[in-house]
């Protein structure tokens, strides 16, 4: 199993109130899994996907990846995690606005430091994939929001990462540059890669091959898809 | 619409208070420091300004081109020449002769200084200045007549209703009883008499002395009062001819110039509304200043002014995105963009008025701290400040104002309204803020460089090795006259002293009164070769006291009689012993100083023979050139010295406790003279205070640049750590390790203040190697300046940096994902 996730729980406390964003979650996804999670505003999805990106601590519980648990690592220990193992595509992008595509993509790689040849190369082949090489000199405000989110895709994929963690890749995308990124996160999973998506879209749900739904920080349903 | 302004500046306040309090501290600060230089700007330029028909006074200054030395202005001339100027100008509406004195008052049987001087009764016709009590006309008009400064009289008497009360008066050891016949009247603004104490009228006793006879002799400035302005210069333009008319004389009259006298003396008018700056270049002057330092002095208060207005740009820039949101709701609901202009620059007026107000607090704090650093009289003078201030808060909330306002009342309210970031301005908004960045770093570095160079080189004059060793040295006053048996009898008695390791006379000693100079031949194998000597004679011991360094030859031999100088009316006869410096040795054209060991040299009816040379000493100020030198030997067997300083070396007895026990030795000797004994440093401390003071103003200014700079590197970083704290989520989350973020961040905060050093060295480099080339013995521009200034620049741009820095590289990516 390539996620463990046991008794996961996620506390925020301010100084008079305590919420509850995620109630022992209990959820392994396997290797080459493509995964939708869905729910309702607020009911924790995102903070799922944070905790599952490292991006954010659970207050209880155990967060295996690989065989390796999560929790005890330090902040260093989880950085180099995340260069070496995730990919990230956001709602809102997310790109770098004083960087070009190009160097938005290659920023990856290069905490990796991995040698500027071999970064180029990578970051060449991943705009090809996604199909926005004839964009990688602009910076982001001159792309549209689907050439952005495609960029955004290109970044997460380009360092070759063990799962990928989608945040409502389609939330602010009109209906055709939604359904290009879905073909782009179902190609990868065909590749072989590993998909968390968290999604407002049943039809987009749909199209992974699980579905988990949440409500008010717990897992509900858990199913898999006919495909 | 005020209202408004009003209302939004408040809640600025409160919700922003930091924002705001680097606003308006910055720009009170630099405010507060340009007016407080520019005071003392004013001060500089105002100085002899307050002084009635200022612009019709002058001083008669002599102009010397003697052979082996470099031509030179000096601010004393004879006073032989009064009476033909007034003979021959009749522009001359009245004119005065003043002499700085050593009178001393004696009071409950003690020597009391003052500033004093001996002047003519026309003094008051001249100057023009007010009594508080007495008639101008008549107050110097008997002998024993005499004006004390209301200041003077307090000390004297506690009270300035003096007239009529006896003062007595000691000069040379002999003590005459005066009458107050005027008391002179505080001035507010500054000129060259604001110090003086008291003046006396010049004895008819000493109307023989060389300097009123004699026209290659000086004792002391003349003052001429012309009928218009323009006479200054076109006496000027008369002067060689009256010099050629007036000061030629056989070649065997002592009291003229030669045959040619035009070819090495000139006489000029010194337009005392000037005075202040070109002095500086004068020799005997003593209240010149460098205008090109009080200048920059002038431009760092400005420099400080650009710079606050800079941090109040960058602020607002940096500001005017978070300010997006709220133009473009006013907008939605129909603000036009003029509307909004005016109250932007309303706000930025409104915030310049407080910072305005704050900085007159700060001034007034700062101006007596400047005073005391400066030595000068300076007060806030609400004249000029009244005047600045509302034109200062116009340009500065202009300045600060125009650039925001536009930007902010030209966003587009459907762009911003769509966004879910907030707007920075864009590129040309960030490339502004780091060009102002740079500049506000620049020309901080710069002037801390400067400020670096300034102080190494006072340090150095300080330190610098005057050619003797000045540590257990002590140097009295000039002994009055010339009694051979006092001369002996005091240097018996100090030597007699406890600590005493050895005491002798020199007629020169650390910032001397009276230099004799003549000029010398030496028939060398090229022909004659003529220099004008600076003349010295030293008794026994001198060579202990003083430890000059022999660089060739011998030191006199009082076992040798021909060392010991003849008496005047032997002298022809004699073939006279005689050592130079090193500076006389190179003047002459000797290739060495072993070289010029047993050469010849003559001047009037005196035949020397050079038997030694010694490392040039430095008795004067380190700006001026080292005088080529000779020296001759007394033994005080057969003659006297003329008015010889005596100096002490001596060991183990703590400085303060030896003058003590010497001054007391001096008592004894002659109890009629004032005399007293003091350290080396303190006889020189005249000729270093000027630049330690300078040094001191540039210390201050270096700090305030540096702090303001740093208040906009602050604002920036704190700006930053708002709008970056996305970015730093997303590097984080592509796996940036918190060190990374902090590299990355420093390395952008820090790229303008390198930008700053690169354009600052060369700046300060030129401007302070123009600086040096005034000073005789400098310090040498070394990278060690730039390097420390550059590094400390760096070093307190991270301190400042480095709070938020940490900070933004703190945060958890997924809550720094969340901001904005």
């Amino acid at each position: 199993m390539l996620i463990d996730l046991s008794h996961i729980q996620r506390l925020y406390r301010s100084d008079e109130v305590e919420t509850t964003a995620l109630l022992d979650i209990e959820l392994g996804i396997e290797s080459g899994e493509f995964v939708a999670i869905m729910g309702p505003s607020g009911c924790g999805k995102s903070t799922l996907l944070n905790i599952l990106g490292t991006i954010d601590r659970p207050t209880g519980g155990s967060y295996q990846f690989g065989g390796q648990e999560l929790t005890a690592l330090g902040e260093a220990a989880l950085a180099a995690f995340r260069r070496e193992n995730l990919g990230y595509v956001f709602q809102s992008f997310n790109l770098i606005d004083e960087l070009t595509i190009e160097e938005n993509i290659e920023l990856a790689l290069i905490y990796r430091r991995m040698p500027r040849a071999e970064r180029r190369e990578r970051v060449a082949h991943a705009m090809d994939h996604v199909g926005i090489a004839h964009r990688a000199r602009h910076y982001p405000s001159q792309l549209s929001g689907g050439q952005q989110q495609r960029a955004a895709i290109a970044r997460a994929i380009v360092g070759a990462p063990r799962l990928i963690l989608a945040d409502e890749p389609t939330g602010n995308l009109d209906t055709e540059n939604g359904a290009q990124v879905m073909d782009i996160l179902q190609r990868l999973n065909d590749e072989g890669a590993t998909i968390v998506m968290v999604t407002h879209s049943p039809s987009h749900a749909d199209l992974a091959k699980r579905r988990v739904d949440m409500l008010d920080g717990q897992i509900v349903i858990s199913v898999r898809n006919a495909i | 619409m005020l209202a408004t302004i009003l209302k939004s500046v408040v809640r600025q306040i409160r919700r922003h208070p930091l924002y705001v309090g680097l606003n308006v501290f910055g720009l009170a600060l630099g405010i507060g420091v340009f007016l407080t230089l520019a005071l003392l700007v004013r001060y500089e330029y105002g100085f002899n300004a307050g002084l009635p028909d200022g612009d019709r006074l002058a001083r008669v200054d002599a102009h010397w081109t003697l052979p082996g030395v470099a031509p030179g202005e000096y601010a004393s001339s004879s006073f032989h020449a009064l009476p033909f100027m007034l003979q021959d100008f009749p522009e001359i509406e009245a004119a005065v002769r003043l002499r700085g004195t050593g009178l001393r008052v004696v009071r409950d049987g003690a020597f009391v200084a003052l500033d004093s001087y001996q002047t003519d009764p026309s003094f008051f016709r001249v100057f023009g200045l007010k009594l508080l009590h007495g008639v101008a006309d008549r107050a110097l008009a008997q002998p024993d007549g005499l004006v004390l400064s209301d200041r003077a009289a307090i000390r004297l008497f506690g009270t300035t209703d003096v007239m009529g009360r006896v003062v007595p008066l000691n000069r040379g050891g002999v003590t005459v009883n005066h009458v107050v016949t005027g008391v002179l009247a505080s001035r507010t603004t500054p000129d060259f008499l604001s110090g003086v104490e008291l003046l006396a009228p010049i004895p008819s006793s000493e109307l023989g002395f060389s300097c009123f006879v004699s026209w290659g002799s000086d004792c002391g400035s003349v003052y001429l009062k012309l009928r218009r302005p323009g006479d200054i210069a076109a006496l000027n333009a008369r002067m060689r001819d009256f010099v050629i008319r007036h000061a030629a004389g056989a070649d065997n009259d002592a009291n003229a110039i030669g045959q040619h006298p035009e070819k090495v003396f000139g006489l000029s008018l010194m337009p005392l509304r000037e005075a202040r700056f070109r002095d500086f270049h004068v020799l005997y002057a003593d209240d010149g200043v460098d205008r090109a330092v009080i200048d920059g002095i002038g431009l760092m208060g400005v420099l400080a002014l650009a710079l606050a207005c800079a941090n109040a740009v960058n602020l607002a820039t940096a500001r005017a995105g978070l300010r997006a949101r709220e133009v473009a709701i006013r907008k939605t609901l129909g603000a036009a963009r003029r509307v909004l202009f005016v109250q932007f620059m309303g706000e930025a007026m409104l915030l310049a008025a407080c910072a305005g107000v704050l900085g007159l607090v700060l001034c007034e704090m700062l101006v007596p701290a400047l005073a005391s650093l400066t030595g000068e009289a300076l007060a806030v003078r609400y004249g000029l400040v009244g005047g600045l201030l509302p034109l200062i808060v116009i340009v500065c909330g202009f300045a600060s104002g125009v650039y925001p306002a536009m930007v902010l009342s030209g966003y587009r309210p459907a762009a911003v309204l769509a966004a879910t970031r907030m707007p920075s301005g864009g590129r040309g908004a960030a490339r502004l803020r780091d060009g102002l960045v740079a500049g506000q770093f620049g020309i901080a570095v710069t002037i801390v460089i400067c400020m670096l160079v300034i102080n190494h080189q006072t340090a150095f004059m300080r330190s610098a090795d005057p050619g003797y060793t000045r540590a257990g040295l002590l140097i009295g006053s000039a002994m009055p006259g010339g009694d051979l048996a006092a001369q002996r009898r005091l240097l018996d008695a100090l030597r007699t002293v406890p600590g005493v390791a050895a005491a002798s006379f020199g007629e020169l000693a650390p910032s001397p009164d009276n230099k004799t100079r003549s000029t010398y031949r030496y028939d060398g194998p090229a022909g004659p070769v003529r220099v004008h000597l600076l003349q010295d004679t030293v008794s026994t011991r001198y060579f202990d006291v003083y430890r000059p360094r022999l660089l060739a030859g011998r030191w006199f031999d009082a076992a040798r009689g021909q060392d010991d100088l003849p008496l005047p009316a032997e002298q022809a006869s004699h073939t006279v012993s005689a050592i130079l410096n090193r500076v006389a040795v190179s003047r002459f054209g000797f290739a060495s100083p072993d070289a010029a060991i047993g050469k010849g040299l003559d001047t009037d009816g005196l035949h020397a023979r050079i038997i030694g040379v010694i490392d040039d000493v430095r008795f004067e100020s380190p700006r001026q050139a080292i005088y080529p030198e000779i020296m001759f030997f007394d033994t005080l067997a057969k003659r006297p010295l003329m008015e010889p300083i005596p100096a002490v070396r001596f060991e183990g007895v703590v400085p303060s406790e030896m003058a003590r026990r010497l001054n007391r030795a001096w008592v004894g000797v002659l109890p009629d003279a004032a005399g007293e004994f003091s350290a080396v440093d303190v006889k020189m401390a005249a000729y270093y205070t000027g630049d330690e003071r300078r040094g001191r103003i540039f210390t201050l200014g270096a700090a305030a640049a540096l702090l303001i700079a740093c208040l906009g590197l602050y604002g920036l970083a704190a700006f930053a750590a708002a709008r970056r704290m996305h970015e730093v989520g997303i590097r984080k989350t592509l796996g940036a390790t918190g060190r990374q973020v902090v590299v990355l961040l420093l390395a952008d905060f820090l790229r303008p203040v390198a930008l700053a050093c690169v354009l600052a060295c060369p700046v300060a480099w030129m401007l302070m190697r123009r600086w040096l080339a005034g000073f005789d013995e400098r310090i040498a521009l070394t990278p060690a300046h730039f390097l420390i200034a550059v590094a400390g620049a760096f070093a307190i741009a991270i301190l400042t940096v480095l709070g938020q820095t940490f900070h933004l590289a703190r945060a958890e990516p997924a809550r720094a994902l969340r901001a904005e």
